[in-house]
């Protein structure tokens, strides 16, 4: 069925590569013939089918600083050798290799067109930004899992090269790529529900479908020293833009927000601004949008120095459908200009 | 309370001469159902077209689909409160024209269409999307009513819904002297006799939400017996109300339709099981409140009339709409949880994962309550579909403004495909993360 072997690339760092350490971060991409540390294992999961040809090594803090060149010169050395698939690391808890690994798969699938796979645990920094792009399996923390996690990389690797159906993430061990589709059932939903609570009163097995979410638990900042000198901002999810939504913030699922300046009002003023939002009624707030964002009182509260001043603009989104992974960055972001300005405190409204 | 549905198969719908039904064929006389909508001073004309599964055609700005029913020998009492007098709906014998729907088309002035919101929501009666839409299986008598010159939105958007349900019950009228093919009897007496009569099996209820108060619900439109249940508190109805009229789908419903209240899957579903694996006692209704001290009470009191009025040992519930109800659901399920009610939840998936390196296959719901385990995904609305090009439009009023593409190739997002999804338990999707 397979007549010719798959010419397999296998990716390492320094360490894997058999460099050195920490010392040797620093070197360049370079190829060698064959397999190289745990290529071997690699090799022998692949049995028949394939044969790692080339091992590409490159240092960590080579990859790290520059990773898109590393990413095209290593692209560029394995090229000649006409590979059918790439595997990399696994990089288990290693942050820098984690990255490299998800890097180097991303342009072997874009420049080479060919599959890629590697491997990682939870949380490497190299998951947040390729687990969208590039398969990566579920690894233990450390090289004693090292067996498994080359068995299911090789495993997902070559169903990809063979064109077959991937399975769901928990079957075949990968990061789940942050999609969600829909799988049709054979029963109604309406028959699942009802048998689902039948079981669950005869204390019966069954399943939820669904799961609950989890959420981070945060630390309150410190509470206001002294309010009568403090500087306030205001920031809502209720899509307050200017007129025309100059920053094209989505109504839906926004992955922006936008800062807008109010310096010098009393209030803000209806024939300034637009409610760009799918989620409530919005006649109301575009009638007076100091109702969403209380500018009017707020100025109040500054003259009577309750507070000791209001900040000079806004940040406003919209919270409709937002993926909490795009509501985190934009909260990070919003946290970061507030903390630049010296804000003291914020008042967020929602709808 | 005792329903009885005369079912009549149709397979085609054809304008006519005469309005009848023959041979399964729906016959419609156009001028006569025309004359009949402008009857209501509040439209100025009405556009009547006929759709059948496999046309080439795309059917927009749908508002509502509803299917053609009417009472039978009870004359002015069909949809009781919002076209009829005002009687208990759920009793005596409704004619039903099954296979046929009418496909309600909001007007939009035209210099409006572009960026309004419901603008797009269509049925494609063939390409990839009419495999999902339950619409695009039936056939459809699609009107569109114009407002007549003077009429405000909120009479135009009431006087919608009204020539809807006139179409619905003028359409049944056709077939209420024939003999059915089919006969559906829905038949449940009170929780008491009910309980006495199976006294071995768990008594469902199932929780219903009607109406989000997210967008200000329009003031007078029939959703209840003609209320707008904007304010309302829950109630327990007979389930037979719900299938016969007495609920409407709110103006404006996001994946619920006046047609999937009327064949309620979970509703029917409960029914089947009546007797064998349950004992059902009943709907409760509830709106969505709009802040948090009106949920609380309307979620307490909700709990409270499954558990100490009915005595429910278990709880289906669904959602109207998308974030707000599905938090205000899962209140209302805890409270049921709380007080000893094992519930189950059926949600459409709001397709916003919390977790994303979680490594399980199950999307998430937006909140928290441990209490709630055991929930059925109903897809998630999330992947559009890439439509071709149709040979015709309809529900649309003319001239077509510019850039709108209406009949050309267009990528739909899942909630502008009207029944792609549905909050009623019809679906054959679940949500799966990959």
């Amino acid at each position: 069925m397979h007549p010719e072997k798959l010419r397999v690339i296998h990716y390492v760092n320094q360490f894997f590569g058999g460099i050195g350490g920490e010392d040797k971060a620093d070197v360049a991409p370079e190829i060698r013939e064959g397999t190289v540390g745990p290529g071997r294992a690699f090799q022998a999961m692949l049995g028949d089918r394939g044969e790692v040809i080339a091992t590409a090594v490159c240092g960590d803090n080579y990859f790290a600083e520059k990773t898109e060149e590393a990413a095209a010169e290593i692209i560029k050395l394995i090229r000649s050798y006409e590979p059918d698939l790439l595997v990399a690391g696994p990089a288990f808890e290693a942050g820098r290799y984690g990255i490299a690994c998800g890097a180097i798969c991303k342009a072997a699938r874009d420049e080479l067109n060919i599959p890629a796979v590697t491997g990682m645990y939870l949380g490497n920094p190299g998951m947040d930004l390729f687990h969208k792009d590039v398969y990566i399996i579920r690894t233990g923390n450390s090289v004693r899992t090292m067996n498994d996690d080359v068995k299911a990389i090789v495993n997902l690797a070559i169903k990809l090269v063979d064109g077959q159906k991937i399975g769901k993430p928990e079957e075949e061990g990968y990061i789940p790529l942050g999609i969600i589709l829909n799988e049709t059932t054979s029963q109604t939903a309406a028959e699942r529900a009802i048998s689902m609570l039948l079981h669950k009163l005869r204390g019966e097995p069954f399943e939820s479908e669904v799961s609950l979410s989890q959420y981070d638990k945060l630390e309150p900042a410190p509470r206001i020293e002294n309010i009568a000198k403090a500087t306030i901002a205001l920031i809502t999810d209720g899509g307050l833009v200017p007129k025309g939504n100059p920053d094209r913030i989505e109504s839906n699922g926004a992955t922006r927000f936008g800062k807008y300046s109010f310096v010098g009002q009393q209030e803000l003023k209806a024939e300034d601004y637009d409610v760009n939002h799918v989620g409530y009624d919005p006649v109301f707030v575009g009638q007076d949008p100091n109702r969403l964002v209380p500018v009017d009182v707020m100025r109040e509260l500054e003259q009577e120095k309750i507070i000791g001043r209001l900040s000079e603009s806004f940040h406003s989104t919209a919270g409709v459908a937002t993926p909490v992974e795009n509501a985190r960055k934009m909260g990070k972001a919003i946290a970061a200009d507030l903390k630049s300005e010296s804000i003291s405190g914020v008042i967020l409204t929602s709808t | 309370m005792r329903l009885e549905c005369n079912i009549l198969r149709i397979r085609e719908v054809q304008f006519a001469a005469e309005t009848g039904v023959s041979n399964q064929v729906l016959y419609i006389n156009r001028q006569e159902l025309e004359n009949l909508l402008k009857e209501d001073k509040r439209l100025g004309g009405v556009d009547i077209d006929l759709v059948n599964p496999g046309d080439s055609c795309r059917i927009i700005r749908v508002a509502d689909v509803i299917e053609p029913r009417c009472k039978i020998g009870d004359n002015g009492k069909d949809f009781p409160g919002a076209l009829g007098d005002q009687v208990v709906a759920g009793q005596g014998i409704t004619c039903v024209l099954k296979g046929a729907a009418v496909v309600l088309c909001e007007y939009i002035d035209p210099r409006q269409l572009v960026n309004h919101l419901r603008a797009r929501i269509m049925i494609d009666m063939w390409g990839p999307t009419a495999e999902v839409s339950p619409y695009a299986k039936t056939h459809n008598i699609v009107i569109l009513p114009y407002p007549a010159e003077g009429t405000r939105l909120q009479e135009y958007q009431l006087a919608l819904k009204i020539a809807g349900l006139k179409t619905a019950a003028y359409l049944a009228k056709a077939g209420a002297d024939l003999e059915p093919d089919e006969l559906e009897v829905y038949d449940l007496p009170t929780t008491t006799e009910a309980v006495t009569n199976f006294p071995d099996l768990p008594k469902i209820v199932y929780i219903f939400q009607v109406l989000s108060n997210q967008f200000e619900p329009l003031e007078g439109d029939a959703v209840l017996y003609g209320d707008n249940i904007g304010k309302a508190v829950p109630t327990i109805l007979h389930p037979n109300e719900v299938l016969d009229g007495a609920l409407l789908a709110p103006y404006g419903s996001i994946f619920i339709e006046t047609y999937s209240i009327q064949n309620h899957p979970i509703v029917k579903e409960l029914y089947r099981n009546h007797g064998k694996n349950l004992c059902f006692t009943g709907v409760i209704i509830t709106n969505v409140p709009n802040n948090v001290r009106e949920y609380e009470r309307m979620s307490n009191i909700a709990a409270n009339l499954a558990k100490h009025v009915i005595g429910a040992d278990g709880a289906i519930l669904t959602k109207a709409g998308g974030g707000a109800p599905e938090v205000v659901m899962a209140r209302t399920a805890q409270r049921c949880e709380q007080m000893g009610i094992k519930t189950t939840l059926a949600l459409v998936n709001m397709g916003i994962d919390t977790d994303i390196t979680a490594t399980s296959s199950k999307p998430n719901v937006i909140f928290n309550m441990p209490e709630i385990d055991a929930m059925v995904s109903m897809g998630v609305a999330t992947k559009a579909f890439k439509l071709p090009p149709v040979g015709r439009v309809v529900g649309v009023a003319s001239p077509v403004p510019e850039g709108l593409h209406i009949n050309g190739e267009t990528i739909a997002p899942p909630f502008e495909i009207r029944g792609f999804l549905s909050q009623l338990g019809d679906s054959r999707f679940r949500a799966v993360r990959y």
